[in-house]
């Protein structure tokens, strides 16, 4: 299995393809990275993206490439993921800093999120860094509350680490 | 591009070459997570173990090519990884091969290499082939050099890692 092409108004969410990988890992090497485990070397990079790809067929869910649907402009990264050392499936988002402010973070997230219903999952988990605040205020407007009782990441640190919960409507 | 692959299965007379599924996680892990891996990045525990074998099979998506789950052909039993493997600080893309202990001493490495090599150079049509092996790990130059490749210049990634290059032989026409 590989990511369903998701459409919104503006955006395509759509499988990754290795012209992904630079963008992303010139993201991902610098200190933008800092909320998300970074900075990566090219490695880590590649084990990131290819098992988030492989993530599809081993576990039903994974990541998705954004694209402008103008354009056809990379514009960051969209994925719901289970690592083995979380809890639970997470849904993720990273964009590219020269895509920032136009809210392509919000309307991919909603159209993950609205996949993730169809598909019966009832709960994801968003795990961010307290000190990201832009992440923390993307995750309160697609409705998530914040779940203090929420098992964290094996290895995290609940004094840096804040899980919100998004939830599918009753 | 919005195409997708699907992962060829390849048999041989004692194997077969499969897609890694998650029911190979605990044979996998249990080998990532031993001293066997210690030429190549390990050991590893079982959460990078488990992304590792989530890149067996995105590499296929992101590349159109990959490695392969080396199953028993009679049990389907996990023996190791191998096939064709390019990640992205790699100088070109290789033939690799790993075997789990249990399966060591049977041949599986050089019968997955060798059905790896027929399909790089005869289905996909590569014009070249390279394995990159660490330095120290005695028994994959063995296995490098018995497949008749050469050993060339030596190649370090940009995250600083020494590899040895050896280069394959393109097997003539119709061979």
């Amino acid at each position: 299995m590989i990511a369903p092409r998701l459409e919104t108004d503006r955006l395509v969410l759509r499988h990754h393809v290795m012209a992904d990988f630079e963008p992303l890992y010139a993201l991902f090497a610098s200190q933008r990275a800092r909320f998300m485990d970074g900075p990566f070397s090219a490695k880590q990079m590649w084990y990131w993206i290819a098992s988030e790809v492989g993530s599809w067929s081993l576990m039903g869910f994974g990541s998705w490439g954004i694209e402008r649907r103008v354009d056809g402009a990379f514009v960051g990264q969209m994925g719901i993921n289970k690592p083995h050392h979380f809890p639970e499936a997470e849904i993720g988002w990273v964009v590219l800093e020269q895509h920032e402010g136009h809210g392509f973070a919000s309307e991919a997230a909603h159209a993950a999120l609205n996949w993730a219903w169809s598909k019966d999952h009832d709960t994801l988990v968003s795990y961010i860094d307290r000190d990201n605040a832009r992440s923390i205020a993307l995750a309160k407007r697609l409705g998530a509350v914040e779940d203090p009782d929420a098992p964290l990441p094996e290895g995290d640190d609940p004094s840096a680490t804040v899980v919100y919960r998004h939830r599918r409507a009753a | 591009m919005t195409t997708s692959i699907t992962i060829p299965t390849i048999e041989t007379e004692n194997l077969r070459l499969r897609c890694a599924r998650l029911s190979d996680f605990d044979a996998y892990a249990e080998f990532r997570g031993s001293d066997r891996t210690a030429y190549v990045g390990g050991p590893s525990t079982r959460t990078q173990s488990f992304d590792k074998l989530g890149e067996i099979v995105g590499h296929w998506h992101l590349r159109g090519y990959g490695r392969w789950m080396i199953a028993d052909k009679v049990t389907d039993e996990p023996l190791g990884v191998g096939g064709l493997f390019y990640p992205a600080d790699w100088p070109e893309p290789e033939i690799a091969w790993s075997v789990f202990a249990a399966a060591e001493g049977r041949g599986v490495a050089y019968e997955a290499a060798r059905a790896s090599l027929d399909y790089a150079f005869n289905t996909l049509n590569w014009t070249t082939a390279i394995s990159c092996v660490t330095p120290g790990n005695a028994r994959s130059i063995a296995l490098a050099k018995r497949l008749g490749a050469v050993q060339e210049a030596d190649f370090t990634t940009v995250d600083g890692m020494l590899l040895h290059v050896f280069r394959h032989p393109k097997p003539e026409a119709g061979a």
